[in-house]
C-alpha cells in the first residue's frame, strides 16, 4: 500500500513539474497545443491526488499499520466513520487532503472553463500547477504519509480525541481547506490577468465567481470552527481571537473586500489594480495562516507540534511574496482603469469606505497576531496579545461596517444631487429608531446595544428594500406575490443573493453583540438531589452515570432542567476519558432555543458522587449559526447565472472560440 | 516597472520574512524567566478597594503572585484551586492576584460571584506584568521570604502541585 501511495504522489509531482513550465510557455507563446497539454497535465495532477487519497483511505480502513500515517493515527478500537475522517486528524494527512482539494479545484477550473478565455487560461493553470508542485513535493518528501513502518505495529494510538468527540470536527477542517485552497484559483486568475496585462469584464466575471466559491466555504468553515469550539470545548464561547482563528479570519476579510471592489470594477471599470492586489493578498494570507498553524511559531490551541515543514512553508511563503511584489511592480501599470464618465460619488464612495474598513481590520488583526513574534525578535521579550486588544480594535470597525451596510446600498450609483442623497439616507431612519428601541427593550439601554440595534435596523431596512425591489416591481406589474418572489430568484439571483448575504451578516452581527454582552452563569458542587439556579432555570442534579464504550469511558451528570416548576428537558454534560489519552475531555450539554442557550459543563466527578457543574445562559447564540448559513445560501445564489445571461453566454461562446 | 509598488512591497515583505524566520526553533510556551534566582521586581499597586499594596510590605512570608483575567478560560478553571489553597495556608503565605489586561468592574463582578482568594491588585498600565515578563495568563510566580523569585509556572496549576510548591517555601 505504501508503495502504491508513493507512486501516486510522485505521479502528481511529475505532472506539476512538467505542467508548470508547459503552461507558462503556452501562455507566453499563446500556443493552442500547449494549452491542451497544460489541461491534460492539470487533470493528471488532480487524478494522481485523488488516487493518493483513495489509497490512504483504503489503508486507514483496512488498518494497514505498515503505512506510517495509519500507524500514527489509526487504532483498531476506532469506529469506522472516525477512521475515515482521521485522514485530516494529523499533519501529514491534512497536507495530503490539501493536495486533493487543490487537484479538485484545478480540475474544476479546467472542466468548467472549457470554452473561451484562452488568453488567460494557460497562465492560470501554470500558476495552479506551480502551487501544486510545492504541495506534492511536501507530500512526497518532508510530510510523507506513505512511509513504510517496520516492524509493523499491531495497533495504533488512534486519532486526536478532539476529532472523535464531535461531528462538527469532521466537517470543519474540509470546509476550511475548501476555502483556503480554493483561494489559489482566483490568485492564479489574477496572476494571469497581470501577465496578460489586462483585466476586462469577460475575465472579471469568472474571476469573481471563483473568488466567491472559496469565500463561501471559508465563511462556513470559520462558523463550523466556532460552533465546534462552542459545542465541544466547554468554555461557553465560540471565538477567542486565537492566532489560528485569526489566520482564517484574515483571508476572509480581504476576500470580502476583493468581492466588493470587483463589483465597483464591473460597474465602473475602476479599481482594477486594487482588486488584483486584494486577491493576491488573500492568497498570501492563506499561506501565512497555514504557516502559522503548522510551524509552531505562535502559541495556539490549534498548533500542531513543531514540524519539519515549517521552514519549507516559510520558504514557499517567501517565494510567493517576492513573486507577487515583483509581478505587481512590473505589470500593475498595465491595468489601467477605464475612464469614468463622472467623478466617484455616492455608492462608489461607500464601497471604498467599506474596503478601507475591511483592510484596516485585516491590518489590525494581523498586527495583533504577529506582534508576539515581532516583539520577541526585536526586544527579546515574550508578550502575548489578549482578547481585549482585538475586541477594542475590532468593535468600532464592526460598527463602521454595519453602518456602511446600511448607507452603501441606499445610495445611487454615480453622481447624485443633494436632495436625492438626503432622501435616500433619511428614508430608513425610522427603521433605525425602531431597531434601537427594540434591542433596548429586549436587552438594556446601554449605548453600544442601542447603536447596534439602530445601525442594524437601518441596514436591515435598506437590505430588505433593495433585495425585494425586483419582486416588488413584478407585483406592481400584476404578478402574484409567490410567483414574483420566485422569478426574482431566477431572473436576478445575484442581486437577491447579495442582499441575502447582507441580511445574514446583519443577523450575525446582532447575535454576536447580544451573546457577547449578556452572558450569565453560575456554578456549584452538587450532590444528587441538589439544585443550581441560573436565570429563571432550575437545574436538578439527579446523579452521575458511567458509560463504558469501546474506545472511551464516559462520565455523565444527569441534570433535570426546570423552569417555573415545569420540567423541560434532561441534559447530560459529560467527561470523556479516552483510553489512549491522559486528560479527560469535557463535552458540554447545550439546550438551544431561539431566545437563548442553556449551556452545562461538567468540571469534575468526585468519588462520593458529587459533581462540579457550571451553567451558562447566553442569548441569541443560535442566530449566529443561522445568520452564517443565510450568508452561505446567499453566496450560492450569487453563483447562479441569470436566465438572460445564460442565453448570452451560449451565443457568445462560438464567437470567442472562433477568434 | 512601478518603483513605488516595488519599494512598498519590499518594505512589507522583507521584515515579515525576517521576523518569521527568527521565530523558528523557539517554543512559545516554554519560557525560562530571567527573573529566576533574581530579586523580585518591586511594585506598588492599588487593590480593588483602592488600598495601596507594595512588595516591600509583603516580605517575611512566601508570596505567590498569580497573573489572571476574567477573559482567560484556564484562569477560571484555576480559580477554585487557588481559593482552596489560599484558605489552607492562610496566615502562612501571601496569595496575590494581579489583574492582567482586564477591567476592574469585570473582576469585581467575577469575584463577587465566585468568591475571593487573597488580595487582588490592579495593574492598569500593565507595568508590573511587563516587569515580570508575563507572556499569557495565567502565569504564577513564587517569591521566597528573602524576596527572590524561585519559581515560575505557566498555565493553570492543580491543587497538589500548588501546595507542593508552597510547602517547599514554608
Amino acid at each position: 500500500m505504501a508503495t502504491i501511495g508513493q507512486i501516486c504522489v510522485l505521479a502528481g509531482l511529475l505532472a506539476c513539474a512538467i505542467g508548470t513550465p508547459v503552461a507558462f510557455a503556452a501562455g507566453a507563446s499563446r500556443s493552442a497545443r500547449g494549452l491542451v497539454w497544460s489541461r491534460r497535465l492539470a487533470l493528471a495532477f488532480a487524478g494522481a491526488m485523488l488516487a493518493a487519497n483513495l489509497v490512504m483511505e483504503y489503508a486507514l480502513i483496512t488498518r494497514d499499520f505498515s503505512v506510517s500515517y495509519v500507524a500514527q493515527v489509526g487504532s483498531r478500537a476506532t469506529p469506522l466513520h472516525i477512521t475515515i475522517v482521521s485522514l485530516w486528524s494529523s499533519l501529514e494527512g491534512s497536507i495530503l487532503l490539501w493536495g486533493l482539494v487543490l487537484g479538485g479545484f484545478t480540475a474544476a477550473l479546467v472542466v468548467l472553463q472549457r470554452r473561451g478565455h484562452e488568453d488567460y487560461l494557460a497562465y492560470t493553470i501554470g500558476t495552479l500547477l506551480a502551487t501544486g508542485l510545492f504541495f506534492s513535493f511536501l507530500i512526497a518528501g518532508p510530510a510523507n504519509p506513505f512511509q513504510t513502518v517496520s516492524p509493523v505495529p499491531l495497533d495504533g494510538p488512534g486519532p486526536n480525541p478532539l476529532l472523535q468527540n464531535h461531528i462538527l470536527m469532521i466537517i470543519h477542517p474540509p470546509m476550511l481547506y475548501l476555502g483556503y485552497v480554493g483561494m489559489s484559483v482566483p490568485f492564479a486568475m489574477a496572476v494571469a490577468a497581470l501577465l496578460r496585462g489586462q483585466l476586462g469584464a469577460t475575465w472579471l466575471k469568472p474571476l469573481r465567481n471563483w473568488l466567491m466559491v472559496p469565500t463561501g466555504f471559508l465563511t462556513l468553515g470559520i462558523m463550523l470552527g466556532g460552533w465546534w469550539s462552542y459545542e465541544v470545548l466547554g468554555w461557553g464561547g465560540y471565538w477567542a481571537w486565537d492566532p489560528v482563528e485569526n489566520a482564517s479570519f484574515l483571508p476572509w476579510l480581504t476576500g470580502i473586500a476583493a468581492l466588493h471592489s470587483a463589483v465597483v470594477q464591473q460597474r465602473r471599470g475602476t479599481l482594477k489594480a486594487w482588486t488584483v492586489i486584494l486577491i493576491m493578498v488573500t492568497f498570501l494570507l492563506t499561506i501565512l495562516g497555514t504557516f502559522l498553524t503548522r510551524s509552531g511559531v505562535v502559541n495556539s490551541v490549534h498548533s500542531f507540534t513543531q514540524s519539519p515543514i515549517g521552514p519549507l512553508f516559510l520558504g514557499f511563503l517567501g517565494i510567493a511574496l517576492i513573486a507577487v511584489v515583483v509581478l505587481l511592480a512590473m505589470r500593475i501599470d498595465t491595468l489601467v482603469s477605464e475612464p469614468a464618465e463622472d467623478a466617484i460619488v455616492a455608492r462608489e464612495g461607500a464601497f471604498l469606505i467599506n474596503n478601507l474598513l475591511l483592510v484596516t481590520l485585516t491590518f489590525t488583526v494581523l498586527i495583533g497576531t504577529l506582534f508576539p513574534i515581532i516583539a520577541e525578535a526585536v526586544r527579546g521579550v515574550k508578550v502575548s496579545v489578549g482578547e481585549p486588544y482585538f475586541n477594542r480594535m475590532a468593535v468600532p470597525v464592526f460598527f463602521g461596517l454595519l453602518l456602511m451596510m446600511g448607507i452603501g446600498p441606499a445610495l445611487p450609483w454615480g453622481r447624485a444631487s443633494r436632495a436625492e442623497l438626503r432622501r435616500a439616507l433619511l428614508r430608513p431612519l425610522p427603521a433605525a429608531l425602531i431597531g434601537a428601541a427594540l434591542t433596548g427593550l429586549v436587552f438594556s439601554f446601554e449605548w453600544q446595544i442601542l447603536l447596534t440595534g439602530g445601525l442594524g435596523g437601518y441596514a436591515l431596512w435598506v437590505t430588505l428594500d433593495q433585495g425585494m425591489r425586483p419582486a416588488r416591481a413584478r407585483v406592481r406589474g400584476g404578478e402574484p406575490v409567490p410567483r414574483a418572489l420566485g422569478s426574482s430568484l431566477t431572473r436576478s439571483p445575484r442581486r437577491t443573493g447579495a442582499y441575502l448575504v447582507h441580511f445574514g451578516v446583519i443577523v450575525t452581527f446582532i447575535a454576536v453583540a447580544a451573546s457577547a454582552s449578556f452572558q450569565t452563569s453560575n456554578e456549584a458542587t452538587l450532590a444528587p438531589g441538589d439544585q443550581l439556579v441560573v436565570g429563571d432555570y432550575n437545574l436538578v442534579f439527579e446523579g452521575a452515570v458511567n458509560d463504558r464504550q469501546p474506545h472511551r469511558e464516559v462520565q455523565k451528570a444527569v441534570v433535570r432542567v426546570e423552569r417555573g416548576g415545569r420540567r423541560l428537558a434532561v441534559l447530560e454534560p459529560s467527561l470523556n476519558q479516552y483510553d489512549t489519552q491522559r486528560e479527560p475531555i469535557m463535552t458540554p450539554a447545550v439546550r438551544s432555543s431561539l431566545g437563548h442557550d442553556l449551556y452545562l459543563t461538567l468540571g469534575s466527578v468526585g468519588a462520593d458522587g458529587r459533581v462540579g457543574l457550571r451553567a451558562i445562559l447566553t442569548p441569541a447564540v443560535i442566530w449566529i449559526w443561522i445568520g452564517v448559513l443565510v450568508m452561505v445560501a446567499g453566496t450560492a445564489l450569487c453563483l447562479i447565472e441569470p436566465r438572460s445571461e445564460r442565453a448570452q453566454t451560449a451565443s457568445a461562446a462560438p464567437e470567442a472560440a472562433a477568434t | 516597472m512601478n518603483r513605488t509598488v516595488l519599494v512598498v512591497g519590499a518594505l512589507i515583505v522583507a521584515p515579515l520574512l525576517i521576523f518569521l524566520a527568527l521565530s523558528f526553533g523557539k517554543d512559545p510556551r516554554a519560557i525560562e524567566s530571567p527573573l529566576l534566582e533574581a530579586p523580585a521586581p518591586g511594585f506598588a499597586l492599588l487593590d480593588l478597594d483602592g488600598q495601596p499594596v507594595s512588595l516591600e510590605e509583603l516580605r517575611g512570608r512566601p508570596i505567590m503572585i498569580n497573573f489572571w483575567a476574567t477573559w482567560c478560560q484556564p484562569c477560571i478553571a484555576e480559580h477554585p484551586v487557588l481559593q482552596a489553597t489560599a484558605r489552607r495556608y492562610e496566615g502562612r503565605a501571601h496569595f496575590i492576584g494581579i489583574v492582567y489586561q482586564d477591567d476592574a468592574e469585570l473582576i469585581r463582578g467575577f469575584l463577587a460571584q465566585r468568591g475571593d482568594w487573597g488580595r487582588t491588585l490592579l495593574d492598569p498600565d500593565g507595568e508590573t506584568a511587563i516587569a515580570y515578563g508575563v507572556y499569557g495568563a495565567p502565569e504564577t510566580f513564587f517569591i521566597d521570604t528573602d524576596g527572590t523569585v524561585v519559581r515560575k509556572v505557566t498555565g493553570p496549576m492543580g491543587a497538589d502541585f500548588l501546595s507542593g510548591i508552597i510547602e517547599e517555601l514554608l
